[in-house]
């Protein structure tokens, strides 16, 4: 556990040091890159990504993984669009709502891995086909328009903090949305540093069988892990129709890549048990800074998923080559294994 | 070993009770409309693709893996092919040579594809799931850059027979169904090559230690797997008349949900080809029925989603407790 430990930390300052590279790779060739203004569109557009980042980390650290959040995100902003379109802009019943239906989602989606016992990929692929099912046949498709978002609700997601001229003369700041990431990392590190809850997801994702043995309860927290997956998406689902001030149904299609491509690049173990915020943040300033930092360079947007994929595959690759080397140091059985497993 | 575990849904003869009941089910809630030849060859037309893709997805499945490219490989594929077959085409190149060298260069991309997913599978080792959706991003990625976004068509009028001609009645991208379903069965159920298949998935350090080349034969499979994908690029660019980006990229999901009915084991190890068949006209059944029904399109994939889980729940029911931790102690290993 020391080793792992020791290894993790090394893993987080060569993504950071990828992220300074491009950072530095942007500035040079678009200086406006490091403009405070650019640096706070960067954190509005992406507090989305990063709130549901935290969630998706805590499943993956016990070994699942969810790729229904994009139709549950999408689903939290229709419930949110039309509450306040046909009842109340009132901000704490539009958070209520937002994050219970969040909630509730994932709590199903728990219920489903923990009681069947089936692999998560394949239940979250059918709840996504259900909820993408269900959220569109209720809700016809159709788009909640700015004009029927109430003026309280669309006058706090233009808030800012501070005073930043922008380039072209306007003047922003730091964007209330931001505060929301800030909450969801600080939550997060606390479930996982101080809690029974957050020594049980390791646990499981180390070796559940291990950890069934050592007396912790598996299904309960499997359970509370996707529900408290599912309160950060709800949170998330309000966030963005805060920034946005409409709903369009079909804006989350594909975003659980997304979001698993952030939590993959962070560092966290696919197979579960290894992973930290801090390397997630990471992984998501990573995914930020691309995406703004090629539309900076002006390379063209077709050549931008192309790059996101090839960073995807090899990130993923030098960490398994990092980890192959440090088991090569160990003795000769242990080599054969290892090299014959990967 | 591998017959060791046969819970409810891995076993065909169920399978094809449930296709037998959907059937007459379809049948007798629309009468005169869905058996009838119209309604029969038109879901013979449109079943070859997503089977094809299906398999795609199974034999990789059974060593434990997931798939995630092949529907954008199909698209890749197609595009790159379609391209040079238009070109041809309005170069006045005989159709005979264009679109041989078309459909050549469609196989020749995927299999690309399939090395690429290969090497970083199964020489690098990374998780399947992750290699997959890195290039599942990156295919589409390439597939966008050559069309921004657009459909490419004007193939010569001989290259839709591949997705709508007939032989005798019986549609041609059936006859290719058929085929490689054939050679799929035998490739998994008669070779030494699919025997170490289900020994990778059931346990792959044993597989190891007797002496497998797990490397090359995952190498291998990543290949066939891309080649299936290229195969429904072909039927579906002449079906559909042209090649597009998003074409096929809602079979990616029905095809891990038609494995998983059909019997094959999510964490590696079981797999029947006939199950899998099964289950994709059952799913094809169910979808055509659903909509000649009228049942609108969004709560079809409610329904869709429902067999899913509610097939999961009943294999379940037919596995013990500690097979399923036995399991899930060496699917841990590999991921």
């Amino acid at each position: 556990m020391m080793r792992r430990t020791g290894l993790l930390r090394s893993k987080e300052l060569v993504i950071f040091l990828v992220l300074v590279a491009i950072c530095g790779i942007v500035t040079i060739v678009n200086p406006v890159f490091i403009h405070p203004s650019n640096i706070m569109d960067i954190f509005l557009m992406n507090t989305v990504l990063a709130i549901m980042a935290f969630g998706m980390l805590v499943v993956i650290l016990t070994g699942g993984i969810d790729v229904s959040v994009g139709a549950m995100v999408a689903t939290v902003t229709m419930v949110v669009g039309n509450f306040m379109a046909h009842v109340t802009g009132n901000l704490f019943a539009v958070f209520l709502v937002g994050i219970g239906t969040g909630a509730i989602l994932g709590f199903l989606n728990g219920l489903l891995i923990a009681k069947l016992r089936i692999h998560a990929i394949v239940v979250t692929l059918g709840t996504m086909s259900i909820i993408y099912g269900a959220m569109f046949y209720i809700t016809g498709g159709e788009w909640v328009t700015q004009e029927r978002i109430p003026q309280n609700f669309q006058q706090f997601g233009r808030t800012v903090f501070g005073h930043i001229p922008t380039v072209n003369g306007g003047a922003t700041g730091l964007p209330i949305q931001f505060l929301f990431v800030l909450l969801a990392v600080a939550v997060t590190w606390a479930l996982l540093r101080f809690t029974m809850f957050g020594r049980s997801v390791f646990a499981i994702g180390g070796s559940r069988i291990s950890a069934e043995r050592a007396g912790f309860r598996i299904d309960r927290t499997v359970i509370l892990v996707y529900l408290f997956e599912g309160i950060l998406v709800g949170t998330a689902g309000v966030v963005h129709t805060s920034i946005v001030r409409q709903v369009d149904p079909n804006a989350f299609n594909g975003f659980e890549l997304q979001v698993i491509a952030a939590v993959v690049l962070g560092g966290a173990s696919i197979l579960g048990g290894s992973g930290s915020v801090l390397g997630t943040v990471l992984g998501v300033a990573l995914i930020a800074v691309l995406n703004n930092g090629l539309i900076l360079m002006r390379v063209s947007s077709y050549w931008q998923q192309i790059i996101i994929g090839l960073v995807i595959i090899l990130a993923v690759s030098m960490d398994i080559i990092q980890k192959r080397r440090t088991e090569q140091r160990q003795t000769r059985v242990d080599v054969e294994t290892a090299e014959g497993i990967q | 070993m591998i017959k060791a575990r046969a819970p409810i849904f891995r076993n065909e003869f169920l399978l094809l009770g449930l296709f037998v009941f959907v059937f007459a089910l379809m049948s007798i809630l629309s009468p005169g409309q869905f058996l009838k030849p119209f309604t029969i060859q038109s879901m013979a037309f449109q079943l070859p693709e997503f089977g094809i893709l299906t398999l795609a997805q199974m034999v990789i499945i059974i060593t434990g893996g997931i798939n995630l490219s092949i529907s954008y490989t199909a698209a890749l594929s197609s595009i790159v092919g379609s391209v040079l077959i238009v070109s041809l085409n309005a170069a006045h190149v005989s159709p005979v040579l264009s679109i041989s060298l078309g459909i050549l260069v469609m196989l020749g991309i995927a299999t690309l594809g399939g090395l690429f997913n290969g090497t970083f599978v199964a020489l690098v080792g990374v998780s399947p799931i992750l290699v997959t959706l890195g290039t599942m991003t990156l295919f589409d990625g390439l597939s966008l850059l050559l069309t921004r976004g657009a459909a490419i068509s004007g193939y010569p009028f001989a290259y839709l027979w591949f997705g709508n001609g007939t032989i005798f009645h019986v549609p041609v991208p059936m006859l290719i169904f058929v085929l490689v379903l054939i050679v799929t069965y035998y490739v998994i159920n008669r070779t030494s090559f699919g025997m170490k298949l289900f020994m990778i998935g059931a346990n792959p350090t044993a597989t190891v230690f007797s002496g497998v080349n797990v490397k090359r034969v995952l190498f291998g499979l990543y290949i066939y797997s891309a080649l299936l994908s290229g195969l429904a690029g072909v039927i579906m660019s002449s079906r559909y008349n042209s090649a597009k980006e998003s074409y096929g990229s809602s079979y990616l999901l029905q095809s891990v949900v038609a494995a998983v009915l059909g019997g094959t084991d999510i964490v590696g190890g079981a797999g029947s080809v006939f199950g899998v068949v099964l289950a994709v006209m059952i799913l094809q059944v169910v979808s055509t029925g659903l909509d000649i029904l009228g049942f609108n399109r969004f709560l079809t994939n409610v329904i869709m989603g429902l067999i899913l889980i509610g097939a999961l729940s009943l294999n379940v029911l037919g596995t013990s407790r500690a097979q399923r931790l036995a399991k899930s102690r060496t699917s841990a290993v590999v991921g």
